[in-house]
Parts: C-alpha cells; structure tokens; sequence
C-alpha cells in the first residue's frame, strides 16, 4: 500500500538503493576524480569527472575473445561492426545510426583483438539521448541483406577508408603470430573468405558480444556521475540469464622473429613495422621495458638513431613508437617509412644495436633520459581530451598491480632502479647470448614485394610473403 | 522501477553540474610591445608556448614570394647558442612536441611540453627571435631542399598539380593564388642578402603575439617571460594588407586534362567561398559540412548510397582569412559513373539554393560544429592557433564565446542564402581528368 503521507518515499527508497547498489567510490587520478559504478545489468562504468571540459567523451568497450580468434571469427566480428556502425551503410537507416545521429555523429568505431572500442563525442546536454544509444547498441537487430551483401562486396574499401589501415593489418598479423594462432597464411581479406559469411553468423555475434555484462563504458567530461548513473541504469535493457562466455586467459607467448612482407601495389616507400613483446604496463618490468626500447629507437638521442648517422649514412630516419596495451602483454610497435635501398642496412643496424645490450648496457645518462622522457611525454598527453581513458582500460583488464598509473612522480619509480633496468632488458630481449635462445621482434614490411625481397639479401630466409591486394 | 528512476533522475539532475562552455584568455603588452596572450586550464600538467606572427606569405614581396616558406625550415636550424635542430632535441628530450608551419595570413611555431618546463621553451623561442642563423650556407643548403621536394611533388603527384591549378584559377588576382613558396626556380634563385634583409621585417616584435596555454603559474611565468624577451629591441609594425576580394569577376571555368595510362578518372570541383573575416563564413561553413563532413557528407549520401555509383569523395578546404576555395574531388574508375555523378552534384547544388535544409539535419551540424571547437577549444596547441586567429582578425580575445555565438544564431535560412550566393556557377572552376 503507498504511503498516503509521503508518495515518494518508496522512490526514495528505490534510488537511494541504486546508489547504494552501484558501489560508488572515488579516489584521484591526477586531476581527475574518478567514480567506479556496477549497474544492475552488469555494466561496469567508469566516470572521469573533468569540470573544465565543455563536452562528453564516452568510450564503450565490447570485450572479445582475440586468443581463440581464428579468420572467420576475424572476419564475422569486423563485418558487424561495419553492419552496424559503418557511415557508408547508413542507408536505409536503423534506429542506433539515428539516434547517433541525433547525438551529433561524432563517433568512430575501432577494433583490437580484445575488443570492440566505440568513442562518441557529444554535448553535455545530450546525456540522455547517449544512454538511448548504448539501449540500441546493446539490444541492435536492424541486420539488413542488402546492406550485409553491400558490407561483403566493399569489404576492402569500407576497412580502408579513413583508417592506418595498414598498421592495423600489420598488428593483427604481429598479434597473431605473438599467440600462435597465425591465420593468415592464404592472405589477406581473401574474397572467398568473405562470401562464406552469412547474416545468421553476424546476429548470433550480435547477441552473444554486445551485452552489458560484457563491456565497460568509461565516460569523461563535466559529469554529475549519480545522474549519469541513473539514466544509464533507466535506459538499459535487462540481459538474457546466460553470462558471456569466459574468456581464456592463459595463452603462451612467442614473440620470436619473422619476418612478413606484404605485397602493396601502392608505389610509395615501404613502410617498416617491428614488433616487441613487453609485459602489461600493470607490470613491475613494464618500464623498465619502455625505457629500453626508448634507449634503443628514441629520437634523436637513441642508438639506432645515432649509429644511422654515424654507421650507415642513410638519412637518419625518425623511429615512431606506439604501445599496444593487451590484456596479458603489451606491445611495442616501432615503425618508419623509408627508401627500399635503405631496408636492409637499417634492419641490420637495430639487430646489431640490440645485441650490443649484452656488451654495452643502458648507460646511466640513458637510463636518466628515458625517464625524464616518460615522466614528460606522460604529463604532455594530459592535453588530449581523451587522457585517462587508456588507464582505465588497463586497470580494469588487470586489476591489482596499479604501480605506475594512480601514483606518478618519485614515488612511482622505487621499483626501476638503473640495475633493475638493466637486468629486464638482458632478460626481455633475449640477447644474453644463451645457446638455443632465437632472436626476438616480429617485422612486417609493407611495399612492393619485389623491390622489398630484392633489397633484403641476407635476411631472404627468414621471410613469408603475402597477399593485400 | 521506471518510475523510481524517473524520480531519482529529478534529485540528480538537481545537483548536475551545469557545464561551461568558456575559456579564460587575457593579456598584457611589454614595454617593447610585444603581446602576450594567456589562457590557463588548471585541469592538465601541459603547457603550449606559442609565436604566432602576423606576417605569412601573403606578405612577401611580389618579386620575393616563398620567402617566409623559407623561414619556416630556417627557424629551426640553429641561432647564435644553439645548433641546428637543438631546439627540437631539448624539446623532444623532455617528452615534447614543437611544430610550426607559415600560411598565407600567417606564421604559427609552438612546444607543447610539460608545465613545469615552460621557461625552456621561452628560452628557446626568445633564443631564435634574437639570433637567427642566416649563413649563405644553411640558406642555400634550404633553398635546394624545398626546390628538390617541390619539384618532385610537381612530377610525381597529380593531386598536387590540380591542386594548384583549382586555387590559381579561384583567387586569380590575390595573393592567395600563388603556393606558398611562389615560384620554385625564383625563389632559389633569391639573393642571400635580401633574404637576411627581409627576415628583420618578418620576426618584428610588433607582429608577434607571444601565446601561452595549459597550466602554469602566473608569477612565475610573468617572471620568465620579462626574463627573456624583454631585452629584445622593438620593432616598427608592418601595415596590414587589405585584399580586395570583392572587385573579383566571375570565375567559371572548366578545363580537361588528358593522362596517358590514368587508372582511375577524376573530376575537381573548386567552389570560391567566403574567407574567415567575412560574416557569411558560418553560414558556408554550414554547408561545407553538410556537403563534405564524412560523418554528415550528404554526397556520400546522394552519389553511393541513393544512386550506388562507387565514387571515391574527397574534399580539401583552404581556411584563409579573406577569400576561401572548397575542392571537392571525385574519381571512379567508370568515367560514365563519374559523369552522372557531375549532373547530381549540379542538380545537389542547385536545389540547395531553392530548399531549405531540413531541422534535424541542421541541429545534426550545429552540434557536430559545436563539437569540434570545442575540441579545439580544449587542445592547448590548437586553442592557442584559434586564439591567435582571433585576435589577428577581430582584435578579440575570446574566440570560443564569440564562434559559439555565432554558431547559435545560424538558420536554415542563412544556409539558403549562403547556398544562394556560393554554390552558383560562377562561383566555380571544373577540372576533368581523364585517362587517355
């Protein structure tokens, strides 16, 4: 019966059971308050609270299962996202690319092996009309032929467009062959492939991914948490009783050397991609890992670098680093574009510079300078809107280690001591000279694939040649 | 259960936060006049040191253009203290990033570094405004450089080519006509001495406005600016040019090219649009993202998804200050898909000058607009550019208020006239690029 004296007590009571549900905590996070919430359907969200930006960034990650993905899986989950997110395809229109739409369009949709990555941009006020897109994304059933047999005729186009798509192929291949699961050996995006795929596959993946106790939304901007909570609790949809399928955690690692070319028809200099396997940045090694590879490629004070200048005379070609932060390891891609007569001499050059860590260790100034960097380039990115986002991430793939992301400064560093620095880089990269250890970095050459094996004298063996085009 | 959220939401949304959509700018003048323009945002541990001078391109002597291209590549090659590149090196030592880059209107150099390290890079900016090295032999060493570069851009990329020629044909008569480094052989064959000459002009401390953003103290940065820049001897203000864009004629025009061996077939439509200054800029805007923008692009929509015809859609915007020119590039390999593709664009234009555009599409590009200076806003190295911008153009400090404004006040009626005024025939040049 209600209570005739005060009809909003049972509300009350409703909501402040929400509250009460959801956890919520917050501790700091450089500048940031952080707000940790579980709502009722299982979705874990994360709010940075950020008062001096003036708009919302959102992240909403769908977890997949990248150890046990194999190229039609691959293939299915890519063909999804392009079903259901893909600008291209709008047309006729479903309800989530409406409601996108009214949000203001600015999204885009990136995929790793370990998950579905969907950021949005929009106004404060739009709130509300952000949770109506998480309802659409989770319960999505707007599968149309046409536009699936669209999505299959233009697969290549549509993965290109807009996109370092050749990055992304170069990683996927790197990843793949890091687990041991390497699936690629026919080619790449081969049309047969694509027309096995059925729409039955894609709503099956549909329904079995995108699911609220599957994912983590992670929300950054001049955000009252507890309101966001509650239109995100209002707007979600219940979830079917089968939990999402436990993903394999252990998988066994092997980052040991390959070399892949990959046969571009586009005329430009090859670009040059060299995969490092690290520990997850949750890791006590992780920087001292990051500080060797900054000794090693660095611009311009790294060895290879400066032995390019002095050694070789080739241009002296900038060494562009990226980290991908994995759920178990992390990896780091150094990547250059450069003139196919320089290929050789340069791949040779960093084998050299890394074996010389057994012979000539990370000096003091080194060392120094790659802290200096990391403290620096760390402090830098916190003028990117999105800064903070990627801890989170992290923290939420590994809870427990949390060395180096809530606590920067002195502090952070007791554990990476010059001598610890130096003992995890003879370890990592494999150069102790110990008998029967094979050398470590996976390589993937993009280009012509004539010019690029006939540059290549020495290295010819250890290549596997394959198809883009 | 609805219900209890629907009063839960109520208490919320009474504490909410209601969200501001300003920035803080202020500024003040040293004795030797230059101006220093601050904008802090206490939530970053970054700081964006900025030289933005007024003088670009459009400045050059007409005997002497590419001369400030020329600056561009000479201002990082070493001064009295430093070596070449050094200034690069301290800054990517520290986890930094400098750039630079000299346009028509004008000339913008940063760091973004961390906060704390702000007086290196007033150092090394104040270092270069007093000392620049201009020996024959690094100027001679650029002059080949960039000569090389463009010569085999010339030969190798047809984009480039077109490019140039669309911009030639729109803003024939303005500065803006030429590339920014004018006539490649000219200006390698520049006498040294002029160049050393003219550079005095160009970095006079009346036509630089020092611009800080991030996080820092306002003492102690007041306190490292007098450090070092306050000895540097002032300069006389060099009178702004005023373009005449409104004398210009028609400019229709439609041009074939034929290439041998051309794989896939191209068509570039170059639109003559208002620059920056002019209060039409908006309201084109609006239909620059309407037609353009790949997360609106209404001709995706018109030429692929309605009449399926797999034409490849590229678009290219100058951002000039006084006179602008919006290039819409589109190829395919069938060239009668291409052609079919031309009668839509035309029937596109022109019924976007007798309909309005509907409500949800309009609301659709305000906020996508909105969204992206506000991105803007909130990334120090392009705040301090927006604001530069500003200041340059409007003798206004806060751009954000003022662009937001503006934007708010738009209506479908605005983009009708725009449309009315812009998208008319003799507001274009067509170049058509066949394969043979």
């Amino acid at each position: 019966m209600a209570n005739k004296f005060l009809p909003g007590a049972k509300f009350l009571a409703v909501a402040a059971g929400i509250l009460f549900i959801s956890h919520g905590h917050l501790f700091l996070f450089a500048e940031m308050r952080q707000f940790s919430f579980s709502t009722s359907k299982g979705l874990p969200v994360k709010v940075l609270q950020e008062n001096e930006m003036p708009f919302i960034n959102a992240q909403l990650l769908v977890f997949l299962d990248g150890s046990s993905q194999n190229y039609d899986s691959l293939l299915i989950s890519q063909l999804t996202v392009m079903n259901m997110f893909a600008r291209e395809l709008s047309f006729p229109s479903t309800n989530l690319l409406d409601s996108l739409f009214r949000l203001g369009n600015d999204y885009q949709v990136e995929q790793t092996p370990e998950y579905i990555k969907i950021s949005l941009n929009f106004l404060p006020d739009r709130l509300p009309l952000f949770t109506k897109v998480l309802r659409e994304i989770f319960t999505y059933q707007s599968f149309h032929l046409k536009k699936f047999n669209r999505s299959k005729e233009k697969y290549r186009s549509f993965f290109t467009r807009n996109r370092d798509w050749k990055k992304e192929i170069a990683f996927l291949l790197a990843y793949q062959q890091i687990i041991g699961n390497f699936y690629f050996g026919q080619g790449l995006a081969i049309q047969d492939v694509i027309n096995g795929i059925n729409l039955a596959q894609l709503r099956s993946f549909q329904r079995k991914t995108f699911r609220s106790d599957n994912s983590l939304l992670i929300l950054k901007g001049n955000i009252n948490p507890y309101f966001a909570l509650a239109q995100i609790e209002m707007d979600l949809p219940a979830i079917s009783k089968s939990p999402a399928k436990n993903k394999k955690d252990e998988i066994s690692i092997n980052a040991s050397r390959r070399i892949f070319v990959l046969n571009s028809s586009v005329s430009d200099s090859p670009l040059v991609y060299w995969f490092d396997v690290a520990p997850p940045v949750s890791d006590a090694d992780y920087l001292p890992f990051f500080i060797g590879n900054f000794t090693l490629f660095g611009f311009p004070g790294g060895r290879i670098y400066q032995s390019e200048r002095s050694q070789f005379l080739l241009g002296g070609y900038k060494v562009s680093t990226e980290i991908y932060s994995l759920k178990n390891f992390t990896v780091f891609c150094n990547f250059l574009r450069l003139n196919y007569g320089d290929l050789e001499n340069f791949l040779l050059l960093v084998d050299q510079e890394r074996k010389k860590f057994s012979a000539r260790a990370i000096a003091k100034q080194e060392y120094l300078d790659a802290l200096n960097y990391y403290l620096g380039r760390e402090q830098v990115e916190t003028g990117s809107f999105d800064y903070g986002v990627q801890q989170v991430i992290d923290r939420f793939q590994a809870p427990g280690a949390l060395v180096f992301q809530t606590q920067r400064g002195p502090e952070s560093f007791r554990e990476v001591t010059f001598e610890r620095v130096v003992q995890v880089m003879d370890d990592l990269m494999g150069y102790k000279h110990k008998a029967g250890v094979r050398e470590k970095g996976i390589i993937v050459v993009i280009g012509n694939a004539n010019l690029i094996i006939n540059n290549l004298k020495t290295l010819k063996t250890d290549m596997v040649e394959l198809r883009l085009d | 259960m609805i219900k209890a959220c629907s009063f839960c939401l109520f208490l919320t949304l009474l504490c909410a936060p209601i969200s501001s959509q300003t920035i803080n700018v202020s500024s003040f003048e040293l004795p030797n006049g230059l101006k220093v323009i601050l904008s802090p945002n206490n939530d970053m541990q970054t700081a964006t040191v900025c030289i933005y001078n007024t003088n670009g391109a459009r400045n050059d002597p007409a005997d002497a253009r590419g001369i400030s291209f020329l600056y561009q590549y000479l201002l990082f090659d070493g001064n009295e203290n430093l070596e070449s590149y050094d200034h690069i090196l301290f800054i990517n030592k520290m986890g930094g990033v400098v750039s630079g880059r000299v346009s028509h209107d004008n000339s913008v150099f940063y760091e973004v570094l961390p906060a704390s390290e702000i007086n290196v890079a007033l150092w090394l900016e104040s270092e270069r405004l007093k000392s620049l090295r201009l020996e024959d032999r690094n100027i001679d060493y650029h002059k080949n450089e960039i000569f090389a570069r463009i010569s085999r851009l010339g030969d190798s990329s047809l984009d480039f080519k077109a490019q140039n020629w669309i911009t030639a044909k729109i803003f024939e008569g303005l500065p803006y006509a030429y590339p920014l480094y004018g006539d490649i052989n000219r200006m390698r064959s520049l006498n040294n001495d002029r160049i050393r000459e003219s550079y005095r002009k160009f970095q006079n401390l009346s036509n630089i406005y020092l611009i800080i953003t991030g996080k820092f103290d306002i003492n102690e940065l007041k306190a490292g600016i007098n450090k070092f820049f306050q000895n540097i001897p002032p300069g006389k203000r060099t009178p702004e040019i005023v373009l005449n864009t409104a004398n210009q004629h028609g400019i229709y025009s439609v041009k074939n090219w034929l290439i041998p061996g051309l794989k896939s077939n191209f068509i570039y439509f170059g639109i003559k649009s208002p620059g920056k200054i002019n209060y039409n800029y908006v309201s084109f805007d609006f239909l620059r993202y309407y037609l353009t923008d790949p997360r609106i692009s209404r001709l995706e929509h018109m030429l692929n998804k309605v009449n399926n015809l797999n034409i490849e859609i590229e678009s290219n915007y100058t951002d000039y200050f006084e006179a602008n020119a919006l290039t819409i590039q589109l190829s395919s390999t069938e060239r009668s898909n291409l052609e079919r593709a031309k009668y839509i664009l035309g029937q596109e234009f022109s019924a976007l000058t007798k309909k309005l555009i509907g409500n949800a599409e309009l609301k659709a590009i305000r906020s996508l607009m909105e969204i992206d200076l506000l991105k803007s806003a909130y990334d120090p190295e392009e705040r301090c550019l927006r604001i530069g911008e500003f200041y340059h153009m409007f003798g206004e400090l806060n751009f954000l208020d003022m662009q937001i404004k503006r934007l708010r006040k738009i209506t479908s009626y605005d983009v009708l006239e725009s449309a009315k005024k812009y998208l008319m025939k003799e507001n274009q040049v067509v170049l058509n690029v066949y394969g043979e």
